[in-house]
């Protein structure tokens, strides 16, 4: 009875895939929840070799699909099949590190390596070669610079992780995954927080695996990442494949449209604003990191905003913008010289309660760990900056609150089944509304957002850009970051390009273009 | 009534380590009642059982708040019993001098002194900390040793007494059966009013108020409790004026945490301080104020101590702080910071009190409640945890 009915036309299956060679194949997969469908009868297939992408909103499956992957659900949790390597993949909950003994890697979107440990030692943390008494260095650092040379990763083994910059603590994780001979890598969001020039170098990583044999799935909302990456492209939505197929077949908007379910026609929203009176006004402000005063964090910065402009910050990554941001905010850098004036008189800058009070706001830049307290509901997250105005007498005047947090939440169209849900149950669309949300309630006239759409999907991204049109014809002054090319260009009416801590120019709309931006952007 | 259900399995659900809390002590106390053929339960035990946990029940309530903000404090047991032993030697030496025939006068002036130095002392504690960035564990282990010091000094190794009959009173009396029925009435009384007070506020605001039935079953089962209590205390002394006291400032305390900036902020900068940071909460002040918190119930907490024992003593205060610890993390709060009740904290105690009258009842050597209030406390930790997770 080893091959009981059922398995026999899984069994005709195997023998097609191992001749279309197919490495990975998912069959019928649904999993639950209580009320929800996370995978709904999910069946795509991923050929040895190929860069396959994956991409859909927020909710969408691929989370799902990806602990599914990782054995977080295992196998007997969810129904359907799993066929890898020509036989049923069957995870079990105990060990994660079953799925890195299948040859299955994850490199996550947040980063999971100990700073304060060398590049070798992170790749085998764990699984350390070990001679009779302890652990085997020279094998160890031997062995992990031989994978960093193969794939061309340019990193020491010797370094220690914290002196990496992102992109090249992330290709440490590649290399780990590398290192525990992965069969299949797959990347979860894996340029969320790179540069466009580290992007590049990414892509040109992956080429490298791509020609050593190893299989990637990559996960993206950069749909323009896919199409310069990826042979094959499935789109999730709702839990159910939309579409697996060549990326030669497919265009933006196609992509665009399979993933939202809607024809797109654009992805800028339109506005119909006029920039009033200058309101805040920089003059060569230079600052000081506070833990380091060698270190010039804001090296000559100098810009004007007006009311009900959307004033574009762009830059690559450690051009200084965050800490240009955080430094106006009065949480980050000493300003050492320079003026800030607000309505032409100069202000000072201490603190984010002082800020505040001069209706100046900030959006961070991660949300998880600057924006909001994960762990309390989204009505208490939206009321922490606003407590004051719902106080009298040191009471919280708890009917004032809820009705204040209700009305800009439904003006948000947060969604969540009530306002008592915690925060770390929402998508990162809905968590990027609360953070706005808590700053909207407080009034402000300027309002600063980082990065605003960093790691949300498309539908999310439209409705926050949408917003911040309206936002900015209401008169208020808006600072955008962002890391997006198109994005900078599609949203703002003017554009700061930074470089090494320097504004190197203000471009206005007519002299806005891709190229003219990133060579101000590196040409300092 | 459907919405009545689903109103009540949310609220299950969402308080449902609360629930799970209470359930375990009623499991203790039907153990014990039965080792004990039901002396456990009988009037003198149960009203000496909310008398002894009243002492480190105000420290605890001080420290959820502490914990929340993820701070953490050593000191308090030390600093209690360095109250205690400063109200009995101002009762014994300064007093009995200057004002030796005004009864009420020197048992005001021995309160005012022990809830003063017990802020006073958390006041540099709390500037330490939060002004200083020196770590909370750092600064009250080191408050203790300088509080163990600081007994000895002021005690000089003896025992004093602290008897007068009205100070006395404060950890050792009673009221009169009449009185505690109208107290419990006026309580209840109280209650049916601010019910109806935030349904016509909500009203007013525009929102739907919890269907009638729901506040009904709510207030006659408080009412149930608040009578049976009475009941059992006045068969007994009558209820004791420390737990009143206690209650009293459990209950201010658990609406400064909940209705107040304060205690908003405190769970805040817990959850995430840099979130809190950025969101305007000035850190350094409102950490400050809870340790300023913990101070006054430090200073409350020794007063009644002295007078509970009569005398302050070398040894006043040895392991409350870890007791008080216990008690909060029993009833839920997190060691992370960010998430615990005061009410939790209050029914934590209560299971300590109850084991350890039970184990007493029972003649277990004391070593060996040691070794079982060591495990209980490990064991329903870990209980929390798997229920989290698994649930």
């Amino acid at each position: 009875m080893v091959l009981s009915a059922p398995v026999k036309p899984l069994f005709i299956q195997r023998m097609k895939n191992m001749l279309n060679d197919i490495i990975l194949d998912i069959r019928n997969v649904t999993k639950e929840f209580p009320g929800v469908v996370a995978l709904d009868d999910v069946s795509f297939q991923i050929k040895r070799g190929e860069i396959h992408g994956i991409c859909g909103e927020n909710g969408a499956g691929k989370s799902t699909l990806m602990m599914i992957m990782k054995g977080v659900y295992p196998w007997g949790s969810y129904s359907g099949d799993i066929i890898y390597e020509g036989k049923e993949l069957k995870l079990e909950n105990r060990s994660i590190r079953q799925a890195s003994d299948e040859g299955i890697a994850i490199v996550y979107q947040e980063l999971t390596l100990v700073p304060n440990m060398t590049v070798g030692e992170n790749v085998y943390l764990g699984r350390e070669p070990r001679t009779s008494t302890g652990i085997n260095w020279n094998e160890l650092f031997a062995n992990t610079q031989q994978i960093l040379d193969k794939y061309h990763l340019e990193i020491d083994a010797n370094e220690l992780v914290k002196n990496l910059g992102v992109g090249k603590m992330q290709m440490t994780e590649i290399a780990k995954a590398l290192s525990e001979n992965a069969k299949i890598l797959i990347l979860d969001e894996p340029t969320s927080a790179l540069s466009e020039e580290e992007t590049e170098r990414l892509m040109g990583i992956l080429r490298v695996l791509k020609s050593h044999g190893v299989t990637c799935i990559y996960i993206t909302h950069k749909l323009s990442e896919l199409f310069e990456i990826a042979d094959t492209v499935t789109v999730l939505r709702d839990g159910r494949v939309i579409t697996s197929q060549p990326t030669k077949q497919l265009n933006e908007e196609m992509l665009i449209g399979h993933m939202v379910g809607r024809k797109m026609k654009e992805r800028f929203p339109k506005s119909r604003r006029k920039p009033g009176k200058e309101i805040f006004e920089v003059q060569d402000l230079h600052a000081i990191d506070p833990g380091d005063s060698t270190q010039n964090v804001v090296n000559g910065v100098s810009f004007n905003l007006r009311e009900g402009e959307i004033l574009g910050i762009a830059g690559l990554m450690g051009s200084g913008r965050t800490e240009l941001v955080s430094t106006l905010f009065g949480e980050y850098g000493k300003i050492r010289s320079g003026k800030v004036l607000l309505d032409g008189k100069e202000i000072e800058i201490s603190s984010a309660n002082r800020s505040m009070r001069n209706g100046i706001s900030l959006v961070p830049e991660d949300r998880k760990k600057f924006g909001l307290v994960l762990i309390q509901s989204i009505q208490k997250n939206i009321s922490l900056a606003n407590l004051d105005q719902f106080s009298k007498w040191y009471k919280i005047d708890f009917m004032a609150e809820i009705k204040a947090t209700d009305s800009i939440a439904e003006k948000l169209a947060i969604k969540a089944p009530s306002l008592s849900v915690l925060c770390e149950t929402l998508s990162g669309g809905n968590q990027q509304k609360v953070v706005i949300a808590k700053w909207l309630l407080s009034d402000p006239r300027i309002l600063i957002m980082d990065d605003p759409t960093r790691g949300i999907d498309v539908g999310a991204k439209y409705e926050i850009y949408k917003l911040m049109n309206e936002l900015a014809e209401k008169g208020i002054a808006i600072i955008m970051i962002s890391s997006e090319m198109e994005e900078v260009i599609g949203m703002s009416d003017r554009i700061m390009v930074m470089c090494e801590g320097k504004s190197m120019a203000t471009l206005e709309q007519n002299e806005f273009n891709q190229e003219r931006i990133m060579a101000l952007a590196t040409g300092c | 009534m459907s919405s009545t259900m689903s109103y009540l399995k949310q609220q299950l659900k969402k308080n449902f380590q609360t629930y799970a809390i209470i359930l375990a002590m009623v499991v203790i106390w039907i153990l014990f009642s039965f080792l004990t053929e039901g002396r456990y339960i009988g009037p003198q035990n149960i009203s000496n059982l909310f008398r002894q946990m009243v002492i480190t029940s105000f420290l605890a309530v001080g420290m959820v708040l502490i914990m929340v903000t993820g701070n953490i404090d050593l000191s308090v047991g030390k600093l209690a019993g360095f109250v205690s032993v400063i109200v009995a030697r101002f009762q014994a030496d300064i007093w009995f001098n200057y004002i030796p025939n005004h009864e009420l006068l020197t048992t005001a002036f021995s309160v005012l002194i022990g809830i003063g130095v017990g802020t006073v002392f958390e006041i540099i504690q709390g500037y330490l900390t939060a002004y200083l960035n020196i770590p909370a564990f750092i600064v009250t282990l080191g408050g203790s040793w300088v509080l163990s010091g600081g007994i000895l000094i002021i005690t000089e190794g003896k025992t004093i007494p602290a008897n007068q009959p009205l100070f006395s009173v404060i950890a050792q009396g009673y009221l009169s059966p009449t009185v505690g029925w109208v107290v419990s009435a006026l309580i209840i009384l109280f209650s049916i009013f601010s019910m109806l007070k935030s349904r016509r506020n909500k009203i007013k605001y525009g929102f739907k108020p919890l269907p009638m039935v729901l506040e009904v079953i709510r207030l006659v089962a408080l009412s149930v409790l608040i009578a049976i209590y009475v009941a059992i205390v006045n068969r007994y002394n009558g209820v004791q004026i420390p737990v009143m006291l206690l209650a009293v400032t459990a209950v201010v305390m658990s609406y400064v945490s909940t209705n107040t900036p304060v205690g908003r902020y405190a769970y805040a900068i817990g959850g995430n301080r840099e979130a809190a940071r950025l969101s305007g909460v000035n850190i350094n002040k409102n950490v400050f104020k809870i340790f300023v918190l913990m101070g006054l119930m430090c200073g409350i907490s020794g007063v009644v101590l002295a007078s509970y024992v009569g005398y302050g003593t070398i040894a006043a205060g040895q392991g409350y702080e870890l007791d008080a610890i216990a008690s909060t993390v029993l009833g839920g709060t997190s060691t992370l910071g960010g998430v615990g009740t005061i009410f939790g904290a209050i029914i934590g105690s209560l299971i300590m009190a109850s084991l350890t009258s039970g184990l007493q009842m029972m003649n277990v050597p004391a070593a060996w409640q040691y070794v079982l209030k060591g495990i209980v406390l490990v064991v329903a930790v870990y209980a929390d945890v798997y229920l989290k997770k698994n649930r």
